[in-house]
């Protein structure tokens, strides 16, 4: 029996382990293991009273903690039979824009970029190009300082309720962020073409890609639960369309289509199906990046991502110049008992909640289903397809191929997770 | 002398919380000190690459967080960056950006940040289990540890 163990995946939000088991020289078993106490957060919320509800689910990620915010928000207004005004639902997406950003900097540069130049972290990247990465780093500066200028502070921000914003924030510090997103924009228009030049490893697959699709805008707030397969369903009616289960071995809840097949959410679904509402800016990247949708390789995420950071760059300007704080920053709420579902397009991927209230606003039962639990079957059923090339390379080569295609996943491995350790067993020797 | 003093950690995970507790309880026993002007206080769950940020322009940083290492639950350690390695888990392990890591690539990259002071106070934790508390022994060290940071604020202030 063979055993190649590596201590943990690197460049991963939180820690899982990684198990592929051969024989024969064929993959007979593939397991993506979760070992954090799962569904924490959902017990925790019970007997909470709804406000207290977006500060406690902003904990799950230090990463996305506005989406994570966003879902529960959206999900317990629709439980209060709440609408959000146009304005507050701008500033909504203008926080979103902070947090796209920040996320897809740091996933672009600092965790997927080193297996692509071939680096074993962002440390030897700095080394050979410190100014890639200082760029990087300026990049996701100003994402945190869109949320901090919103939110009070750029991890886990506090202005965010129930029905709005508890105040508005001050439009002079959004607007003095004006020269440094116009420099972001050029940078991230920049990073398209670099990301369009670096070597990624052949993979096809034919995915089931699933996004939230606006008609209007690009889909990160409301709208429809649509799929590539042709399933458009309404947010409160996904889980109709989709399914979490327990997986035996492993302590978070795997999804799947109710049909029974794995799918993709995240950067790639949302680009192959919400370009045509991309802005102007980010359209043209794409049409300059001369590539061909659907986007179907899961290391060329890093390229969609891109785009994204084009597009965020570019709404958060359009959102920044016309900020204009009038009226209540938050509707007033009328208690009542009542259910409610909310998702939103968290930077890797669909977020969807569904709380139960009773009538003083105490949560009675609360559903979190992160991006990462609908993408763990599907990064299984990748390794599956990536493991007749593995198993020819040498140990070291096939355990990196391996570990960069969980990483191009960016999973968010701590919203359901702890401890990434990759294992390849050989059986029968 | 402009100083940060900085709490890191995450509230919801028991001994985690340390640093951020740390902090809160440092400013109530040391308002004096913690209201200065030239004093800037920033409790932070899980800044990651962003604490290269919070000590932007700053002259000093004392910088408060959970850590582990063999010694007994709520030792409290004093260190400097460049001792760090003590507390840096192997480098491929690096889950998210942790303070090591991130004070190494940030001296790296930027000379300012390589020439500027910084002094880690490091509480050695017992637990990190989701939803509890500070354990025992970790709540029993916060009166010193507030001691310990206004002891290395007031060495920046006394400079």
């Amino acid at each position: 029996m063979k055993t190649i163990e590596v201590p943990a995946l690197a460049r991963v939000e939180g820690e899982g382990g990684l198990y592929i088991g051969l024989e024969n020289g064929k993959a007979v078993e593939i397991r993506l293991d979760i070992y954090e106490p799962p569904r924490f957060f959902e017990g925790f919320l019970h007997g909470r009273f709804l406000q207290e509800v977006p500060d406690i689910t902003a904990r799950i990620c230090g990463i996305c903690p506005v989406a994570y915010q966003m879902s529960s928000v959206f999900a317990l207004e629709n439980a209060l039979g709440i609408k959000i005004t146009p304005q507050v639902r701008m500033l909504r997406r203008l926080m979103y824009c902070g947090e796209y950003i920040e996320s897809h900097a740091l996933h672009i540069y600092m965790l997927q970029a080193p297996d692509l130049l071939g680096k074993e972290s962002a440390f030897e990247v700095a080394a050979i190009a410190p100014d890639v990465v200082k760029n990087a780093l300026r990049l996701k500066k100003i994402g945190n300082a869109i949320l901090s200028a919103i939110g009070g502070r750029s991890v886990h921000p506090v202005n965010v309720c129930v029905g709005g914003f508890y105040q508005w924030p001050d439009s002079q510090p959004l607007k003095k962020l004006l020269p440094d997103l116009e420099w972001g924009l050029q940078t991230s228009i920049d990073c398209v073409k670099w990301a369009m030049t670096l070597p990624y490893p052949d993979l096809e697959i034919d995915y089931e890609f699933v996004a939230l699709h606006h008609p209007d805008e690009y889909g990160v707030v409301e709208g429809e639960v649509w799929s590539s397969k042709g399933r458009k369903l309404s947010i409160k009616d996904y889980e109709k369309g989709y399914i979490e289960e327990h997986v035996k071995r492993s302590n978070a809840l795997h999804s799947h289509t109710v049909d029974g097949s794995t799918y993709l959410v995240g950067p790639l679904a949302r680009l192959n199906l919400n370009h045509e509402q991309l802005l102007p800016a980010a359209q043209k990247a794409l049409k300059d990046s001369n590539l061909k949708l659907p986007l179907k390789n899961p290391y060329k995420s890093l390229i969609a991502r891109a785009i994204e950071l084009v597009q965020f760059y570019e709404e958060a300007i359009q959102l920044v110049k016309s900020y204009k704080p009038e009226g209540p920053a938050h509707v007033e709420l009328k208690l009542k008992t009542g259910e409610g579902a909310g998702a939103t397009e968290a930077p890797r991927g669909l977020l969807y909640h569904r709380y139960k209230i009773d009538d003083n606003g105490l949560v009675t039962f609360a559903k979190i289903t992160p991006p990462t639990a609908q993408n763990l079957p599907r990064i299984e059923a990748d390794l599956f397809a990536l493991a007749p090339k593995i198993i020819k390379m040498p140990e070291a080569e096939a355990t990196l191929t391996a570990e960069h295609l969980v990483r191009s996943y960016d999973p968010c491995i701590s919203c359901a997770t702890h401890f990434l350790k990759l294992k390849v067993e050989e059986k029968g020797k | 002398m402009k100083i940060a003093v900085i709490g890191i950690g995450q509230s919801l995970r028991g001994d985690d919380a340390a640093g951020l507790d740390a902090i809160r309880k440092w400013q109530e026993k040391y308002p004096k000190t913690a209201n200065r002007p030239e004093v800037r206080v920033v409790a932070s769950e899980l800044p990651g690459l962003a604490l290269i940020d919070l000590l932007d322009d700053m002259d000093a940083a004392v910088i408060v967080d959970a850590v582990k290492s063999s010694a007994k639950p709520g030792i409290i350690h004093r260190t400097s960056p460049d001792e760090l390695s003590a507390f840096t888990p192997d480098a491929k392990s690096a889950h998210g950006w942790g303070v090591a890591e991130t004070l190494h690539l940030g001296r790296e990259l930027y000379p300012t940040l390589k020439k500027l002071p910084i002094r880690l106070i490091g509480i050695e934790t017992e637990q990190v289990a989701m939803g509890a508390g500070l354990s025992q022994n970790v709540a029993q060290a916060m009166p010193e540890l507030c001691c310990t940071i206004e002891d290395e604020v007031q060495i920046f202030l006394g400079k």
